[in-house]
């Protein structure tokens, strides 16, 4: 009896020493990187997960969307390509995805969030060197974080890829009204999906159309995307293709409650109030824009309103025509092509 | 008009009365007298702990036997006894996420289990450790103070984690392997960012007892 026992209970050592060393490796090889590294900053501990080719130690930080996206969920053929000739960072942001820490509901700001985002450019310094440079790239609420810290400090960033992102969630909801009108109107003429136009107006009739309602833009938003199932179901625009996220990466219990409690916490700060539009004169870094052409969450009003507003001298803005929302999923070839070329030309 | 709720009334009272001394008839209770020393009412055990997709891990723990009572009661005509038990019980586990390096994390808790046991040996049991704690292991941290960038020695933070787990099993009397069990346990880490962080998990392992002669 005794011998198996020994047996088994070293065993369970061994199992338990291989589960340590596992959860704490990473790998710094500039050509292939594979690290998750955490910033701890001001009470949160978030992770960047570092991916892809950081031989010249040029980097890409992205900035979900959300709030409480998950840094990861860029992962897919755009990005893979991103990778392969740049070192790419995937952020959690505070409150988000793996995130985690002790803090109160009051510390929670959006200008702690951009100060988070500089944390974490001072911690790959120190990791890859100071010779490390970066460009930001912010995707839908990331659009919103993005100017944010570079309002803060755009000395670090060689450049601003905006995707679809909301620089001005102040007026969405007015936005979304105008653009559901629009697009449903030229939807009907052609005979897309009436029905699931028809109600979309029904819809429309039971919001507020003066006053920005929490709920209402819930709502609306919510209609945003189900507008874009619509649209890639009458093939009007591309199907989405996710590929680079496993459902292990993250544990979902603690992503969808991540979600729930900092978007509770923001919602209020953000929706029908927050504003970079009369500030995005003073971003100068060389700038991207991409959007998607139907892009029903973030209508393409806001990717004009971007490039007419940005100070930087050097900026272009690109229309994806068979896209919604996530231009990098729909068109993932062309998306790293103009990624890649902004890169590129500004590192 | 008026007799027939009188004669409700009474009829109520009535089968209050004979239900319960019924019922009174039928279940017996008998309090077990336990050995007194330590060892013959202590198990230890050993089992898988976690959700299989994002978190696995092993955890071990003991249980001492504080309070057993023997319930006899008759349904149908038949007699069934079960044995009801309250035992102190800790544990300690590591739990870990293969595919990524953001959810890895020892815990330890305390507290007390009810379990009944019927005459095949089958069990149903709640566990309750009010006092519990969870502590997470980060992969390389770094901590940022203004400009300062300091690398954190042993990265992690701790958290109070009272934990319920509702439970089958199986007793195997007189076994050194004295039983097998499978809870499903619900966890609460708090503070856990601006809240208190609910995780469900399941467990599934044997306990052993090793007074008991039998292999």
């Amino acid at each position: 009896m005794k011998q198996p026992l020994t047996d088994n209970i070293r065993i369970a050592f061994l199992a338990l020493t291989m589960l340590f060393i596992n959860a704490c490796s990473n790998d710094h090889t500039l050509s292939n990187l594979d690290a998750t590294v955490f910033v701890r900053h001001k009470d949160a501990d978030m992770p960047a997960y570092i991916k892809g080719n950081g031989s010249e130690k040029v980097f890409l930080i992205t900035l979900h969307g959300g709030p409480g996206g998950a840094g990861l969920g860029f992962q897919g053929n755009a990005f893979d390509q991103i990778e392969d000739k740049y070192g790419v960072v995937y952020f959690d942001q505070r409150g988000s995805g793996m995130s985690q820490g002790n803090y109160s509901e009051d510390d929670v700001t959006i200008d702690l969030m951009a100060e988070d985002v500089l944390a974490l450019v001072k911690m790959l310094k120190r990791v890859y060197g100071n010779d490390s440079r970066f460009f930001l790239l912010g995707h839908s609420w990331g659009g919103a974080l993005g100017p944010a810290t570079l309002l803060k400090d755009q000395s670090e960033f060689l450049g601003w890829i905006n995707v679809d992102g909301s620089h001005s969630p102040k007026d969405l909801y007015f936005e979304y009204i105008r653009n559901f009108e629009r697009v449903g109107a030229a939807q009907i003429e052609l005979g897309n999906s009436v029905p699931f136009w028809e109600s979309v107006y029904g819809e429309l009739d039971e919001v507020d159309r003066n006053t920005v309602s929490l709920d209402d833009f819930n709502r609306l938003n919510s209609l945003a995307f189900d507008a874009e199932e619509s649209l890639i179901d009458d093939n009007f625009i591309n199907d989405v293709k996710v590929g680079g996220i496993d459902i292990s990466d993250y544990n979902v219990l603690t992503f969808f409650w991540n979600i729930l409690k900092i978007q509770s916490i923001l919602d209020e700060d953000i929706i029908g109030e927050l504003s970079f539009t009369e500030r995005l004169s003073e971003i100068t870094v060389p700038s991207l824009i991409l959007w998607g052409k139907y892009d029903m969450v973030v209508p393409e009003f806001y990717a004009q309103e971007a490039f007419d507003n940005l100070g930087s001298a050097e900026k272009k803005l690109v229309i994806f025509e068979r896209s919604g929302h996530s231009p990098m999923f729909t068109e993932s070839n062309q998306f790293a092509r103009e990624v890649l070329q902004f890169m590129d030309q500004n590192k | 008009m008026r007799r027939k709720p009188q004669l409700l009334l009474l009829f109520l009272l009535q089968f209050t009365f004979f239900g319960y001394g019924q019922k009174k008839s039928k279940s017996q209770t008998t309090n077990t007298r336990l050995s007194e020393y330590f060892w013959d009412r202590t198990e230890f055990k050993v089992g898988f702990v976690g959700t299989v997709f994002w978190s696995n891990g092993l955890s071990v723990g003991a249980e001492y036997l504080w309070k057993e009572s023997e319930k006899t009661k008759s349904r149908r005509g038949k007699e069934r006894t079960n044995t009801h038990q309250f035992l102190f019980n800790g544990n300690l586990g590591f739990v870990t996420n293969f595919s990524s390096k953001t959810d890895t994390g020892a815990y330890t808790n305390f507290g007390l289990t009810w379990r009944r046991t019927n005459k095949k040996g089958k069990q149903f049991s709640i566990e309750l450790n009010p006092l519990g704690y969870y502590r997470s292991f980060l992969p390389e941290t770094y901590e940022v103070n203004g400009d300062e960038v300091n690398k954190v020695f042993l990265p992690g933070r701790g958290y109070y984690a009272p934990s319920l787990s509702v439970g089958i099993g199986r007793w195997r009397k007189g076994k050194v392997r004295s039983g097998s069990y499978f809870n499903i346990n619900y966890t609460m880490r708090t503070s856990y960012n601006a809240g208190a962080l609910p995780t469900f998990s399941f467990q599934y392992g044997f306990r052993f007892n090793f007074k008991n002669k039998k292999q």
